[in-house]
C-alpha cells in the first residue's frame, strides 16, 4: 500500500530524513514513534505530497507521489498534528468541500457523516462555523474528512493529542476497522501505550533515520515498548 | 507591568520594520532607515503636505478678520474626524480581537493595565492621524497669525485634547462594532455595511467641507459672529488654540473627565466583550440537500467563502465591485461635462477624452485585488490544498477566477455606460467596451501573480496579508503604472494615432501580458506554491 525507498529530505544543511525506508501492507495499522524534531512530521508530510523530497522514492498503492500526486492523493487521507481547518467555513461544508475534491456521491458523503459524525457525537455543531469548535471537534472534524472518501491509506499525526477519552477509544475502533477492510494507516504518537496495544507494526525514528522497525514483538519482545524505546534513545 | 506590556505592543506594531518576514530575518540598518523614511513622507511629506496647504489657504485671512479661533475650530474638526474614523476599525482590533487577549487575561497582570496598554496603541495611531492635521495647523498659525508663549501652549493643549475626543470616539465606535459583531449572525456583511455608510459619510463631509471652508474663509466675519452666538462652546474650543486661558481652563479638565469617563465605562464591558463568543446564536445542524460540484467549483465556492467571511478582506480587496458600477451611474449623470474638463488636454477633442475614462475604470478595477493576498491568506491551512487531489494549477486558477469574476460583471455595465456617454463610432465604442474587459482579466492573473511570488504565511491578523503585504503593494502599484502607462502616452500622441489603432494595440498589449503571465502561473507559480 505505501512504500518509502530510501528517502532524504533536508532542510539547508540539516537532514531532517536520512534514508528512510519502509513498507506498509494493506490491512495494517503502522505506528511512528520518535522524540520531538525526530523526522516524523517531515516523513509523513513527504508521503501526504505536502513536501517535496531530495531522493527517494515514495509509492502509493503503486503510483509515485512525485510523478503522480494527484493520483496518490485520491487514495490517502491527511490529518495534521495540529488540524488548521478553514475557520470561514461551517462543519458541514468543509465536509461537502472534501468530498467534492474527492468526487464522493451525495448520497455515498451523506451516509458517512451520519455515520462518523454520530460516532463521535459532532452532528448537533456541523452548522457550527469552524471557528467557534474546541481543538477537539476539529480534529474530530478533520477524522470525519479523512473517512468521508474512504482512502485506502490514511496518514495522521497525533491524532489522539486534543481528544477526549471516549473519541479516542472510537478512533481506536475507526482505525481497526478501517484497516480490517483493507485500508492502512500510518501514524505518529508519542502515547506509547495506544502503539503498543493498536498497532501491527512499528518503526523508531532517531535524528532522522530509522532506527527499528517490524512487527510489535520484533521490536519489543518481551520488554515494553515504552523500555525499548528509552533504551534506544539512550543510545 | 503597564512598560512590559508596552514593550510587546510596540514590538508587535512596528515589527515588520525590524524584520523582513519574506526573507524570515532582521533588516539591514540601511532597509530599516529607508522603511522609517518611507513612512515619514507618507505622513509628514504627503499628508502633512496636503493639510498645510489647506492650512495657509485659511489662516490668514481668518486671523486677519480676528476668526482664529474659528480656523482652529474648523480644522480640529477634520482632525477629529479623520482620526477617529481612520481608526474605527483598528480600535476594534487592537482592543477586542488580539489573539493574545486570553494569554495575558491569564495572567496575573489586571485587567486595566491591559486596557491602558491597548488604549495607548489606540491612542498613538488616533494622535498620528490628527497630528497630521493639527501640527501643520499649529505650525502654520505660529508663522502666520502669532506665535506668543500663550499661544504656543495653547495650540499643545488643543492638541491634546483633540487627541483625546479621537480617543474617546474611537473607543466609542470600537464598542459598537464589538457589539455587533457580538449579537449579529452575518456580521461582515453589516460590518462593511456600516464602513461602507462611514466611508460615504467621510468623503461627503470631505467635499462638503472643501465648499464650506472657502465659504468660511470669504465670509469668516459673518459666520464666525452667527457660529458664535448660536454654538459658544465651538467658539470656546477654537480660542484655546489661540492661547485664551478661561477657554483651556473649561476644555481641558472636561476632557480629561469625558476620557476616564470613556475608559471606566470600557473597563466594565471589556472583560465581557473581549471573550464574548462571537459566533452568534447556536443553529442546530438538520441535514439538507447538497449537489456535487467539480473541484475547481468546490475550490472557487471556498474562495467566495472565504471573501465574504471577513469584513477585511471585502472591504480592502473588493471596495471596487461596487465603485465600478457607481461610476458607471456617475458616467451616466455627469460624463458631458467631465468629457468638457478633459478634452482641453487633446486640444479640445472629446472623442479622445473616452481613453482617461478607460483609464480611471482599470484604476478602479485594480483596487479589486482579491487573487493578490490569496495565497497568503491560506496560511496555517496551506496543508489542506497542498495535501488534497487536486493540482496546483487547479487551485491557483480558482483564485484567478474569483478576481475575474469580481472585476468583470460589475465591469460590464461601467463600460456600457461609459460607452453611451463617449462620441465615438461603434468600432471605437466596441473597442472602448472590450478594453477595460481585457485589462481585468489582465489584472487577475497579475494580482494571482504578486500573490504566488510575495507570499506571506505566518500572520497572526488577516489584515497584515490583506492590506501590508509585498503582494498587495506590487499589485495596487504595479496595477496602476501600467494603467499610467496606458493612459500617460495617448496625451502626447493622441493628435497623430487614431484612436482605434491605439486601443487596439493596448488590447494586444494585455493579451499577450495576460498569455505570459498565465504562463509563469502555470509553471513557475505552481512550483513557488508546492514549494511554500
Amino acid at each position: 500500500m505505501l512504500k518509502i525507498d530510501h528517502l532524504t529530505k533536508t532542510y539547508g544543511a540539516k537532514k531532517a530524513v536520512d534514508d528512510m525506508s519502509l513498507h506498509i501492507l494493506p490491512g495494517e495499522i503502522y505506528g511512528f514513534i520518535g522524540h520531538n524534531g525526530a523526522g516524523k512530521t517531515t516523513t509523513l508530510k513527504c508521503v501526504a505530497g505536502i513536501l517535496h523530497f531530495d531522493t527517494g522514492e515514495i509509492t502509493i498503492d503503486g503510483s509515485s507521489i512525485r510523478k503522480d500526486p494527484v493520483k496518490c492523493k485520491s487514495a490517502l487521507a491527511y490529518i495534521p498534528d495540529n488540524p488548521d481547518l478553514y475557520d470561514f467555513m461551517s462543519g458541514i461544508q468543509y465536509l461537502n468541500f472534501v468530498a467534492d475534491i474527492f468526487g464522493v456521491p451525495v448520497s455515498e458523503r451523506q451516509e458517512r457523516i451520519r455515520r462518523y459524525a454520530d460516532t463521535l457525537a459532532l452532528t448537533d455543531d456541523l452548522a457550527q462555523p469552524i471557528s467557534n469548535y474546541s481543538h477537539g471537534m476539529k480534529q474530530k472534524l478533520a477524522l470525519i474528512s479523512a473517512w468521508i472518501h474512504n482512502p485506502k491509506l490514511i496518514i495522521m499525526d497525533e491524532p489522539f493529542v486534543g481528544l477526549d477519552p471516549k473519541a479516542s477509544f472510537l478512533l481506536k475502533e475507526m482505525m481497526r476497522a478501517h484497516c480490517d477492510g483493507g485500508g492502512a494507516i500510518f501514524f505518529s504518537t508519542h502515547v506509547l501505550e495506544v502503539a503498543e496495544k493498536l498497532c501491527d507494526k512499528v518503526a523508531i525514528i532517531r535524528q532522522g533515520k530509522l532506527i527499528r522497525s517490524g512487527t510489535m514483538e520484533e521490536v519489543k519482545g518481551d520488554e515494553s515498548l515504552e523500555e525499548v524505546f528509552l533504551e534506544l534513545e539512550a543510545n | 507591568m503597564l512598560k512590559v506590556l508596552l514593550r510587546k505592543q510596540f514590538t508587535e506594531v512596528f515589527r515588520s520594520y525590524f524584520y523582513n518576514r519574506r526573507k524570515k530575518q532582521m533588516r539591514s540598518k540601511g532597509n530599516i532607515i529607508v522603511m522609517f523614511l518611507l513612512f515619514g513622507f507618507l505622513l509628514v511629506g504627503v499628508l502633512g503636505g496636503a493639510f498645510t496647504a489647506a492650512a495657509l489657504g485659511m489662516c490668514a485671512g481668518m486671523a486677519e478678520a480676528g476668526m482664529g479661533w474659528l480656523y482652529y475650530a474648523v480644522l480640529s474638526g477634520i482632525a477629529i474626524l479623520f482620526g477617529a474614523f481612520g481608526s474605527v476599525f483598528n480600535t476594534y482590533a487592537s482592543l477586542y480581537l488580539p489573539k493574545d487577549n486570553d494569554l495575558l487575561l491569564a495572567m496575573p497582570i489586571p485587567v486595566r493595565t491591559i486596557i491602558l496598554s491597548r488604549l495607548l496603541n489606540v491612542y498613538l495611531l488616533g494622535l498620528m492621524y490628527a497630528g497630521t492635521v493639527m501640527l501643520p495647523a499649529m505650525i502654520v498659525y505660529w508663522i502666520v497669525a502669532a506665535c506668543t508663549a500663550a499661544s504656543v501652549i495653547g495650540g499643545i493643549l488643543l492638541f491634546l485634547i483633540v487627541s483625546l475626543i479621537v480617543l474617546m470616539l474611537s473607543v466609542l465606535l470600537g464598542w459598537v462594532v464589538a457589539k455587533i459583531s457580538v449579537k449579529l449572525k452575518n456580521k461582515s456583511f453589516l460590518i462593511v455595511l456600516i464602513a461602507l455608510l462611514l466611508i460615504a459619510a467621510y468623503y461627503f463631509v470631505y467635499f462638503q467641507a472643501q465648499q464650506l471652508i472657502r465659504e468660511l474663509v470669504v465670509n469668516a466675519a459673518t459666520y464666525g459672529a452667527q457660529i458664535k452666538s448660536a454654538a459658544f462652546a465651538l467658539f470656546l474650543f477654537g480660542r484655546v488654540g489661540e492661547g485664551d486661558w478661561l477657554a483651556a481652563a473649561v476644555f481641558v479638565p472636561l476632557t480629561a473627565g469625558l476620557t476616564a469617563l470613556v475608559i471606566y465605562a470600557l473597563s466594565r464591558s471589556f472583560l465581557k466583550l473581549a471573550t464574548a463568543d462571537r459566533g452568534g446564536t447556536k443553529t442546530r445542524y438538520r441535514e439538507k440537500a447538497v449537489r456535487a460540484k467539480s473541484p475547481f467549483t468546490a475550490l472557487l465556492v471556498k474562495e467566495f467563502r472565504r471573501f465574504k467571511s471577513s469584513p477585511n478582506y471585502m472591504l480592502n480587496c473588493g471596495l471596487g465591485v461596487i465603485l465600478l458600477p457607481a461610476l458607471g451611474v456617475f458616467l451616466l449623470i455627469k460624463g458631458d461635462d467631465i468629457l468638457r474638463l478633459i478634452a482641453p488636454m487633446f486640444g479640445g477633442r472629446t472623442d479622445c477624452a473616452a481613453v482617461p475614462l478607460c483609464a480611471a475604470l482599470m484604476l478602479v478595477a485594480n483596487t479589486i485585488d482579491t487573487a493578490a493576498p490569496s495565497v497568503s491568506l491560506e496560511g496555517s491551512s496551506l496543508w489542506i490544498p497542498r495535501s488534497l487531489p487536486v493540482r496546483t494549477r487547479t487551485v491557483l486558477a480558482a483564485k484567478t477566477t474569483m478576481q475575474l469574476l469580481l472585476s468583470e460583471l460589475p465591469m460590464l455595465p461601467a463600460v456600457v455606460c461609459m460607452a453611451i456617454v463617449v462620441p465615438a463610432s461603434p468600432v471605437e465604442k466596441l473597442l472602448l467596451c472590450l478594453l477595460p474587459l481585457i485589462h481585468s482579466a489582465f489584472a487577475a492573473l497579475f494580482h494571482t501573480f504578486a500573490g504566488t511570488r510575495n507570499p506571506m504565511l505566518d500572520w497572526t491578523s488577516e489584515i497584515v496579508p490583506i492590506k501590508q503585504s509585498g503582494a498587495v503593494t506590487l499589485a495596487l502599484l504595479g496595477g496602476w503604472g501600467v494603467v499610467l502607462l496606458f493612459a500617460a502616452p495617448y496625451l502626447f500622441v493622441s493628435a497623430y494615432i487614431d484612436m482605434t489603432l491605439y486601443l487596439a494595440v493596448w488590447a494586444v498589449i494585455f493579451l499577450a501580458a495576460s498569455a505570459l503571465l498565465l504562463r509563469w502561473i502555470m509553471t513557475k507559480g505552481v512550483e513557488a506554491f508546492e514549494q511554500l
